[in-house]
């Protein structure tokens, strides 16, 4: 039977693709380079990866359900900056959405960079040939630098190119970064340790010029480092002390979904799960079967001995340089399975195209909230100008480019320990989507009017709203993320103020953070004053007209 | 100096029309200005099952209706989202599903309808006080409707017009925009527009310190940015790839003119703000399925726009 009429009228479009969506999400929770550059640092855990991967996965499979929820809910309305000014109040909403899309951003851009040296350019330049390159960009901090001016450089023509012509770039990218993979994964499978480990000798020593016996010079220095991460097993405790530093890879798969079309019925909803969630299950069964095929031919202890031998130096925690001089990818390792030199070629470039299809998102989510803001008059007018010839926007650029050249600079030459602070990028988003979700706890109940027009209102369990009981599940989770990384009471994540006495009391990173939100509320309360002077009442303009 | 209140593309929502009528008081404004698309784009069949029960679909929910107050909460439902609840019988759904034009008696019937209902309302609440209330139908608007707005005691029909604000400032109003993928009732091809849009500017005494309420967004402007469609109409890259879809013959006579302000909707998600040339041009969006009311206040100023904020009411 005819549930519903409807005319021809602007906008009215069908639902977008499913895949597409999962595509944007697979993205976001990037294995290859989140994934794998945060699986090297965590070499010194006790819990199982593989298990850590599926339990956290668990529980962000509940962020998708409340992103999904909200989104049903206030569908292209501009994400966290709205849902949380709209129900938990304008300062709140302002200043956790600054920080966590905007501020933070510069932050992750030195992170960017770093993976771009590790991951396109350093093994490249090696396949290629140009050994003095790979091993400049590869340790040297003058090489971070740059290559954190050449990521600014391409995420700023991303940010000129637009969405439309990102997107059709991002889908390209998959395609060619999924073979490269399924050739990787094909390589490792195929592959035997006996072949990886004369591999790996022959080619770090021509391809990097590293000193014969480099295999198990590699193995002893990331022993001594403490290399310990399990491949699985490792107890459901240690286990739950992986997560908080899994999730710098797989906290994301909603980092697009705010721009989900319409949602016209509970398909709708359920289609912003399916792409979300399949991202999600998707990378982590990619994942585990990375990780099994790199256990079967590169050997587990190995990988976990090299990262560790790579991050101990980089970190500064010994002055003894890693014997295989470069960030130990996975790909390359993979490549050394073959002695083609265009073979190698083919997968380090196919590879490389997980960081280009996704680094575009630094910039894309920041230039949104910079606009937004200035829309409502928390920032001046000027910076939501676009250059009318290039279609960029100058100045929001600007906001983005210029303090993450210096927090570049900090990070690169690890000014105050600057290297230390990865995991607060993290941290501030977190605090942010901590904020979205108790927006979504308390929706059905601050604003029962809105939330039961919407398509999501039956789903309850036990008579409580889905997106009440999703909420609190996925909060719960943040809050124990938070704990662990503010407390620190296991000293193992180094950017809080551990109430462990071993563990680190990181002061850089604290005041860093806090910094972040100092300035968010400077700007806010800032701009609230003057605009009022100016005659405008921003408290006003953003309440409810009364309906009567 | 005036000070106007601007909203755009209510699409039937009842809450949203009474607080743009609510707006002059709450912001303290002068002029109260609706830039078109006010009608809704769905009728929800409301099927009767005998004595008080109904049946009803409204976002793939089903609903079984078995008294008159949850009829009455129903009904005041599916309107908050903009969509005309229509009472009917299983015979009439049954004939309907094979009558597309009788669907079509009965969307303008329900639209007109509510309509009324606004105007009857506007001049209700709005009686007694000084408040201008200027309206200019969109391009989803049926033509029917500019009759019923002139009925109105309280609401100006602009379309097509010169209306002087204040001493110093002209409104130009339309509604009309380029082509849509959706053949609505007010579009034509660029070239006419500019026909369209010349034979109202050209009767502007002063074009600089002039506001041009244009239900479109000028091209390329940030304000018509909407999600790229393939064939089907399905957003392509999941929405993610976003394309300029405003008028180019608008871009051209903002240039040509640099008016004070203009005022534009059309596509809900462009909300925002930007200048071309001297010209300030805003989009304040819409969120009328929430019965959020987008909106932007504007003072003006003799030659300058003396301030503007949008507005999330």
């Amino acid at each position: 039977m005819t549930n519903l009429f409807v005319r021809k009228a602007t906008g009215l479009v069908r639902s977008w693709s499913v895949f597409d969506a999962f595509v944007y999400a697979l993205f976001s929770i990037n294995l290859i380079t989140l994934g794998l550059y945060s699986f090297s640092q965590m070499y010194y855990f006790g819990g199982g990866l593989i298990p850590a991967l599926i339990v956290s996965a668990l529980f962000i499979f509940f962020e998708v359900v409340v992103y999904a929820a909200l989104i049903a809910v206030m569908p292209r309305s501009g994400g966290d900056y709205v849902w949380q000014s709209r129900i938990l109040g304008g300062a709140v909403g302002f200043i956790l959405a600054v920080t966590g899309w905007w501020f933070i951003l510069w932050l992750w851009v030195p992170l960017y960079g770093d993976m771009f040296r590790h991951i396109v350019l350093v093994p490249l330049l090696g396949v290629l040939g140009a050994r003095d390159l790979a091993l400049w960009f590869a340790g040297t901090n003058n090489g971070s630098f740059v290559a954190a001016l050449i990521t600014l450089t391409i995420v700023s023509i991303f940010i000129a190119l637009g969405m439309k012509t990102y997107a059709r770039i991002q889908k390209f990218s998959f395609y060619g970064g999924m073979l490269g993979l399924f050739i990787v994964i094909t390589l490792l499978l195929t592959g035997s340790p006996e072949a990886f480990r004369a591999g790996f000798d022959a080619n770090a020593t021509s391809m990097f010029g590293a000193q014969p016996g480099v295999y198990e010079a590699t193995a002893t220095l990331g022993t001594g480092a403490g290399a310990a991460l399990p491949l699985v097993g490792g107890g459901l405790g240690l286990i739950f002390l992986t997560l908080p530093y899994l999730v710098f890879f797989n906290l994301w798969p909603n980092w697009g979904a705010t721009l989900y079309g319409e949602v016209r019925g509970a398909t709708d909803f359920k289609r912003n799960i399916a792409g979300m969630g399949s991202a999600l299950l998707v990378t982590t069964l990619l994942g585990m079967l990375l990780l099994y095929a790199i256990g079967r031919t590169i050997g587990w202890d190995f990988y976990v001995q090299s990262g560790a031998a790579w991050w101990n130096y980089a970190w500064g925690f010994t002055t003894e340089a890693p014997a295989f001089p470069v960030w130990p990818y996975p790909a390359l390792f993979a490549s050394f399975l073959t002695s083609s030199r265009v073979l190698q070629f083919i997968v380090i470039a196919l590879m490389s195209l997980w960081w280009f299809g996704w680094s575009g998102t630094v910039f894309l989510s920041s230039t949104r909230v910079i606009f937004a803001a200035a829309f409502d008059r928390l920032l001046p007018e000027k910076v939501a100008e676009v250059d009318e010839r290039t279609g960029t926007p100058i100045y929001a650029l600007l906001m983005m480019v210029l303090p993450s050249i210096v927090v570049s600079y900090l990070f690169s030459y690890n000014i105050a320990n600057f290297r230390s602070l990865t995991l607060a990028s993290t941290l501030v988003i977190a605090v942010t989507y901590l904020g979205t979700t108790i927006a979504a706890i308390v929706l059905p109940y601050v604003k029962p009017d809105l939330y039961n027009a919407s398509p999501i209102a039956k789903y309850k369990i036990l008579g409580i709203p889905l997106i009440t009981v999703a909420g609190l599940i996925f909060g719960g989770f943040l809050v124990f993320l938070l704990y662990q990384w503010i407390l620190d009471p296991n000293a193992l994540y180094g950017i809080g103020y551990s109430i462990n006495e071993a563990g680190y009391k990181n002061g850089t990173s604290i005041i860093y953070m806090l910094a972040n939100y100092a300035l968010a509320a400077l700007i806010y309360f800032g701009f609230k004053s003057y605009r009022k002077r100016s005659g405008i009442d921003l408290d006003k303009v953003h309440s409810e007209i009364p309906v009567e | 100096m005036t000070k106007l209140f601007f909203a755009t593309d209510i699409h039937g929502s009842d809450i949203c029309w009474i607080k743009f009528l609510n707006a002059g008081k709450f912001y303290e404004a002068d002029v109260l200005i609706l830039g078109g698309d006010m009608t809704g784009k769905a009728v929800v069949p409301v099927v009767h099952q005998g004595g008080k029960n109904y049946r009803m679909t409204l976002l793939e929910q089903s609903f079984n209706i078995t008294t008159d107050e949850e009829l009455q909460d129903m009904t005041k439902r599916v309107r908050s989202r903009g969509y005309y609840p229509y009472l009917t019988t299983p015979d009439e759904i049954s004939e309907l599903e094979k009558n597309p034009e009788r669907v079509s008696e009965i969307f303008n019937q329900e639209v007109l309808k509510v309509v009324q209902q606004w105007m009857e309302l506007a001049d209700k609440k709005l009686e007694g006080t000084s408040l201008k209330v200027y309206c200019s139908p969109g391009n989803d608007d049926m033509d029917q409707v500019d009759d019923i707005i002139r009925s109105s005691r309280r609401v100006v029909l602009v379309e097509g017009q010169v209306t002087p604000l204040d001493s110093h400032h002209e409104m130009v109003a339309s509604g009309w925009s380029n082509r849509t993928p959706w053949d609505t009732h007010r579009e034509e091809d660029e070239d006419q527009l500019e026909v369209r849009y010349e034979a109202m500017m050209s009767q502007l005494k002063d074009p600089r310190n002039a506001v041009f309420n244009i239900h479109v967004p000028p091209y390329k402007s940030g304000l018509d940015e909407a999600p790229e469609l393939d064939k089907d109409l399905r957003p392509v890259l999941a929405g993610q790839s976003l394309k300029p879809v405003g008028s180019t013959a608008l871009r051209k006579v903002i240039e040509k003119y640099q008016p004070l302000l203009s005022l534009h909707g059309h596509i809900h998600e462009g909300r925002g703000s930007t200048r071309i040339g001297k010209t300030l041009c805003i989009n304040p969006g819409s969120m009328y399925e929430q019965g959020t009311l987008l909106g932007a206040i504007v003072k003006l100023g003799s030659n300058k726009i003396e301030n503007y904020v949008l507005t999330s009411g």
